[in-house]
Formats: C-alpha cells, structure tokens, sequence
C-alpha cells in the first residue's frame, strides 16, 4: 500500500508541474540575486544547494525556505525516470516520447555530470614560455615545494578552503604544521614605502617587511577577482619558526601585472619594477636541513604534456581598434607518447587533447601591446568536462522524438481524412 | 547511479594534495645576445623598437645606409615578408621567394636581394635591401641593410664580412630578471642623473638603498662631510608629518606638533623646506638636517642634504640650486 503510494508521489504529473513551477521560482529569484551578489556566489546559494534558507532580494531578508537547485533537479530526476518505467509501452505510438523524455533525462543528468566533475582553469604565458599546468581563475592553494632529486620536486597543495577553516593543519609529508592565525578572502597590498608612517608590520617574516596586507571587500563581479591573504604561524618539531603573511597577491601573474602598472603610474617604471620585485620574492624556510619555498597560488592543475606560446596575433579590422582574430600558436609536447606538434587555436577553433578542451581566453598582442612594450601573452580557458557531449545528444533525442511523434500523428491524420 | 555520482563528487577538493613535477622553469627562454665585429666606417646606434641593434653606415662622400637586426618569431610567412620589403623599394609583389644560401656565423642562412628600379620620389638613387634570415630555435633573425642602391652595391662585401663575423652568446637571464634584481638598481643610473645640474663639487655616489632614487657624497677642505639623497614616492610618500617625524628621528628629536617650514619656487610648483640640528642617530655625531618634500605629477620627491653643520650650511645654497635644476621625467 505505501509502496503504492510512493509510486504514485514519483510518477504524478502533479508532482512534475509543481517541481517545473518551482523551478521557475528559483530560476527567477537567482537571477535576481546576482545583481547583488555576482555570478558564482548566486550559483552556489541557490543552484548548487538542497535547500534554501531565506533570501536576500535588495537588501530585504526574506524569510522562506526553497528546495534547492539539488533538489528540484533531483526529484525530477526521479520522477521522469519513474514515470518513464511504470508508464513504458512499447508502441510505434509512444516512442517519440519515449525518446524525447529519455533525452531530458539525459540532459538533467548530464547537467549533474558536468556540476560535479567539470572544471575550468586557465594557462597564462608569453611568448617563448612553456607550462606544463593550468591555473584555477578562483581558487587557490598554499603550496610547500621542495627539492626531490636532480629535476624534479615535491608539491604539497593545502587548498584555500581549509585556511579559511582556520586551526592547525597537517600532513604526513610536512615535517611541521601550520596555525592559520587570520585569514580574509580579499585582501589588498600596500606598499611600505620607507618614506611613510608605517604601523609596525604583521610580522618580520618575508613579504611583510615590505607590504602590509588589509582585509578587502569581497568582489562579486565576473571581471574581477578576490585575491586572499593569510597570517599564518609554521610550528616545527623543536617550536615555532614564526609568523608568515602568505597571499594571492604574491604569485598570482595576472594581478602581479596590475600591481606593477599601477605602481608605474604613480613612481615610474624602474621604482615599480623594485617594488613588484619584493613583492614577489619567494619565502622558504629549512627544517633538518630541507629548505621548503611556499606561496599562495593560484590552485594548479599539472598536466602530463606541456604547451609552448610560439605566438600569439591580435588582428584588428583596418582602422578600428575591434578585434579581428586572436590566435596563439602553441607546441604541444607529451614525452609519455612522444607526440611532439605545432597547432594553432583561435576563436571557435579549441584545441581537444587529453579529455581537455583550450579555448583562446585573452591575448595581449598586436600593436598596442607592442607600443606598450608588452612581450606577447596569451591565456587559455582550460575546460575539463566529462559531460560535454550530453546537451548536444539530449537535445537531439529530444528533438527527434518530438519530430517523430508529430509525424506520426501528422500521418494517422492524413490517412483519417482519406478514409472519411 | 545518483549517489555514486554524489559520493566521488563529495570528497571533491578539500585534501591536502601531494605531487612530483618536474623543477619548474616558466621564465621565457632569454634571448641570446648578438656578437659581432663592427665595420670600418660603421656606428653602432639605439636599438630602438623591434630591433636588436641598429648601425648607420657612412661612406666617403657622406651616403648612408641603415643596418638592423630584427628578431622574430620563426614561421612567419617568408613570401609576405619579402613583399613588403618588395613594397619599400615599389617593386611589385614576386609570387616565389628567391633568395641565396650564405653564412651567418657558422650558420647557414639565406639571402634576399630586393633592388628598386626607379628613384623613390625626392631620391636620386632608387632603393636597395639585403636582408640575411637567420633561423635559429623559435627566432628568425633578420639582417637587414637599406639605402641607395648604388652605395648598397659598394657596401654589400662589408655586410657579408659583418655576417659572418656574427655569433650569439647565450643570456643568462631574461632582460626583464636582470633589470628587476637589486643590485642593477643599486648601480648610478646616467638617465637618472641627467635631470639635475649636479653642483661641481658632488661626488654622485651609488645609492645604498633600493629606495633612492640617487645619492651624492659632499666633502668640505678640512674632510667634513655631508651628504645629499633623493626619491621619490607615489603620492604623497607619508606626507609632510611624517617625513618630518622621520628625519627628526634620524637626529635623535622627537616628533612635533606644529612643523615650521619655509618654502621656495620649483618648477611647476613650491618645494617645503625644514632645518634641523641635532645627532645622527647612527654615528652620535651632531649633525644637521635639511630635508625638502616637492610634490610633482602624482609623486612626491624627497631631498635630504644631512652631514656636518660646517658643510650643510656651506652647501645650502647649492642644494636649493640644484633642486631647482630638476627637469622631472613624466610620471607615467
């Protein structure tokens, strides 16, 4: 009897028109909240959740509980497929349908696929430079590397979540442990000049002798990024080895690059290359006689290939400053298959290797960058997603089942009226 | 299936990771620099944009033809290239790229002749390029001589001679590492100088500290000395307070709360002065101190005469003097 009744919840049309109308709820105060709250932080409240605990529309909490992105997507999930077993005929009548619902389901599921297992980083160089990573555009890591023999070394990631976390944190291969004493999601750098009254530095340690660091806003906005800093203490086996500032600003290319242009412009270009200089000093410290380099980083994802810019073209259209074609050309070298081959990607032409797609991103070329005296940079969106093939495919069952069942239909019509 | 997704999704990406890799090296490749031995009658002139060197050549009766070498990105379109050279000299574009082998250095390379027919207008000679390509690694090298064809003709031996006296030292560092390390800022900046008129008797001195932007060592008949340090600072570099409270530091006086100060013309504006005498905090001598703040498109320059009172106020004058000569680069 209660199975029965479970049957009869998930396969209910009611159920598919509520969740649909709550569906279009949630689609339309998430849109809404990104004003406020910018892209992601709107994705993560109110898609990416079960359930939804208030609102926050315009400054006005709105007390209410939502099912969640999740959640919806769950149920209909669940409801399609139950629907799909139990009402299941196999008729030249319903297989239109049956294909259009089996490619929702497809696109439902595929959407899953790619929100948990889709990732997106990038790869920034110039000109002659090779990486053989990619880097996160939002989040970053505390990375400890050390020596590991001739040409190679030793990276152990801490990501960012767990210094937001605060405490201690620990790894069998760290010979010590690190005590997050402060933490701010956005941070801004201000330079120590020797000529200001500087407040006494957070501590003496490494880049805080030459910055101080100040809890900052954290931005919302897609163009623009938090870069974040931490006071953190690194306890050894024989006590503390002192206190350390580590921040994204320090090894975050992009924005070490905007720090140096706006130095330009306030000092020049020979006291803003001093300054980013010390900004971007490595910190290391040694114990038993390892020497361990860390840095806030930006999280890397290392690849089992490398890629060389050869070069990058920024095209614009005579006389305009409106780009006609970005374009790197770039070596793809994997020394596991030997492979060793130029190719070019531009716009709507991504290079696919190794389950990886590269987009061209952002380019600084062409002339204005070579008046600017910028040696040629390219970035690459690097895009991860096992799920990419599914809208296509579920759109086209969809679309094929809708086509056939009107046919159908269209035929059993015709041959009704030729009967009369 | 569902949870099977939720459960590998869910220890996404909170652990602490542990990799191998190989030792980073993400610097670009440096370029190698160019060796040569230069011509008779050859001047080595600025580089300027695009290119690697730049000579003028001048012959007997005054001709003159221009020598570049133009580093580039190999795999440029060879055929497009020489058409534009084609185009310099108003030839039309050549459909096939004609070029000879010869040597630069002990590589071999390709030479391309490209000689105009018809004078361009204003010119009596009509113009002609020798351009050697060199392609080595991910550059091509261009080596490029321009002038009037007749003088060209007589130079080309020469030109060929200078190839092959080519070589290319491998860099250590990029240019861009080698400028950012201290000890280049450290080194006395000619550039830097040249805005001041430096009074006869200053010895310029290399700075002692990355933040100076120059520094003079000043010494009177009976070996007192003093000395003269210059920065400058974004905006207003901490203020008058500030820097006031600083320099009083350095003669062992405490801040103030009312700063007396005199003031004097410079150009574009007025130049702070204040006076003090005390002991330097470092060598417990007495000492005095003349410090001037003079603000300047978005930064603030600081000078410091401090030394011997004997020689401050001997040179006071001077230091004014030389403030005033300042010709300020643009602050962008």
């Amino acid at each position: 009897m209660l199975i029965k009744k479970i049957i009869g919840f998930f396969t209910s049309l009611r159920l598919t028109v509520v969740l649909l109308a709550f569906a279009i709820v949630l689609v339309f105060i998430g849109t809404l909240a990104q004003v406020d709250e910018g892209l992601y932080n709107a994705q993560a409240r109110y898609f990416r959740q079960w359930l939804i605990f208030g609102l926050d529309l315009f400054g006005h909490k709105i007390p209410i509980i939502l099912p969640g992105g999740y959640l919806i997507g769950t149920l209909m999930l669940v409801n399609l497929i139950f629907a799909h077993v139990y009402r299941f005929q196999l008729s030249v009548k319903k297989i239109g349908i049956q294909l259009a619902h089996s490619g929702v389901i497809l696109l439902l599921v595929g959407q899953l696929v790619t929100d948990m297992f889709a990732h997106e980083s990038q790869i920034r160089f110039v000109e002659g430079e090779t990486k053989s990573y990619a880097e996160s555009s939002l989040d970053f890591e505390l990375a400890f590397t050390t020596d590991a023999g001739a040409n190679a070394e030793q990276v152990i990631t801490i990501p960012q979540k767990r210094l937001a976390a605060g405490g201690e944190i620990g790894d069998p291969h760290l010979p010590f442990t690190i005590r997050v004493k402060s933490y701010w999601k956005n941070s801004e750098p201000g330079f120590r000049a020797p000529m200001a009254q500087n407040a006494p530095p957070a501590t003496t340690n490494g880049v805080a002798k030459d910055f101080d660091f100040s809890p900052a806003a954290e931005i919302k906005k897609m163009d623009d990024k938090n870069e974040p800093t931490a006071l953190i203490e690194i306890v050894g086996p024989n006590g503390s080895l002192g206190n350390w500032i580590v921040s994204g600003w320090t090894a975050d290319t992009g924005m070490i690059e905007s720090v140096q242009q706006t130095y330009q412009r306030m000092a020049g270009a020979d006291l803003a290359r001093q300054i980013v200089h010390k900004l971007t000093q490595p910190q290391f410290i040694s114990v038993n006689g390892k020497k361990f380099t860390f840095a806030l980083r930006p999280e890397r994802n290392y690849l089992p290939f490398s890629l060389t810019l050869l070069k990058a073209t920024h095209t614009v259209y005579d006389g305009t400053d409106i780009p006609k074609d970005f374009r790197s050309r770039v070596q793809l070298k994997n020394p596991q298959t030997g492979e060793n081959r130029e190719t070019e990607i531009y716009m709507n032409a991504p290079l696919r290797y190794a389950g990886l797609t590269f987009y061209q991103y952002q380019m600084t070329a062409g002339q204005m960058a070579e008046q600017a005296g910028a040696t040629p940079e390219s970035v690459l969106q690097v895009v991860h997603n096992p799920g990419w093939l599914t809208p296509y495919l579920g759109c086209a069952m969809v679309a094929a089942g809708l086509v056939w069942q009107f046919l159908f239909h269209l035929a059993g019509f015709i041959t009704k009226r030729k009967t009369k | 299936m569902l949870a099977a997704l939720l459960a590998v999704a869910g220890c996404k990406r909170d652990d602490v990771k542990v990799y191998q890799v190989a030792k980073e090296d993400s610097t670009p490749a440096p370029s190698p620099q160019l060796q040569f031995a230069l011509p008779p009658g050859w001047q080595q002139a600025a580089p300027g944009q695009m290119r690697a060197a730049s000579f003028t050549v001048t012959g007997a009766s005054g001709q003159t033809a221009d020598v570049g070498v133009i580093p580039l990105p190999a795999g440029e379109n060879e055929l497009d290239i020489l058409n534009m050279w084609r185009d310099q000299v108003q030839l039309p574009p050549a459909t096939n790229v004609d070029s000879q082998p010869i040597s630069v250095g002990n590589d071999s390379a390709k030479l391309f002749d490209v000689a105009g027919i018809t004078p361009l207008a204003g010119e009596k000679f009509p113009k002609r390029i020798l351009v050697a390509e060199l392609t080595k690694g991910a550059t091509s090298w261009f080596f490029k001589m321009t002038g009037a064809a007749p003088f060209i003709a007589e130079q080309k031996e020469t030109f060929l001679q200078f190839l092959k006296s080519v070589s290319f030292v491998e860099a250590s560092a990029p240019p861009m590492m080698a400028a950012a390390t201290p000890s280049s800022a450290q080194a006395i900046n000619p550039a830097v100088y040249s805005i001041w008129t430096i009074p006869e008797n200053w010895q310029t001195v290399a700075p002692s500290s990355e933040m100076l932007f120059a520094e003079f060592a000043l010494t009177n008949a009976s070996g007192a000395k003093a000395g003269v340090n210059v920065a400058a600072l974004a905006g207003t570099g901490g203020g008058l307070e500030g820097n006031v409270t600083r320099w009083r530091g350095q003669l062992g006086l405490p801040p103030i709360a009312e700063i007396i100060s005199s003031s004097f013309d410079v150009t574009g504006g007025k130049a702070q002065l204040v006076d003090y005498s005390g002991t330097n905090a470092k060598t417990g001598q007495p000492a005095r101190l003349i410090g001037v703040i003079v603000p300047q498109a978005g930064q603030t320059w600081f000078y410091k005469l401090m030394g011997d009172d004997q020689v401050v106020a001997a040179q006071r004058e001077a230091f004014i003097k030389f403030i005033q000569s300042a010709k300020y680069p643009d602050a962008h």
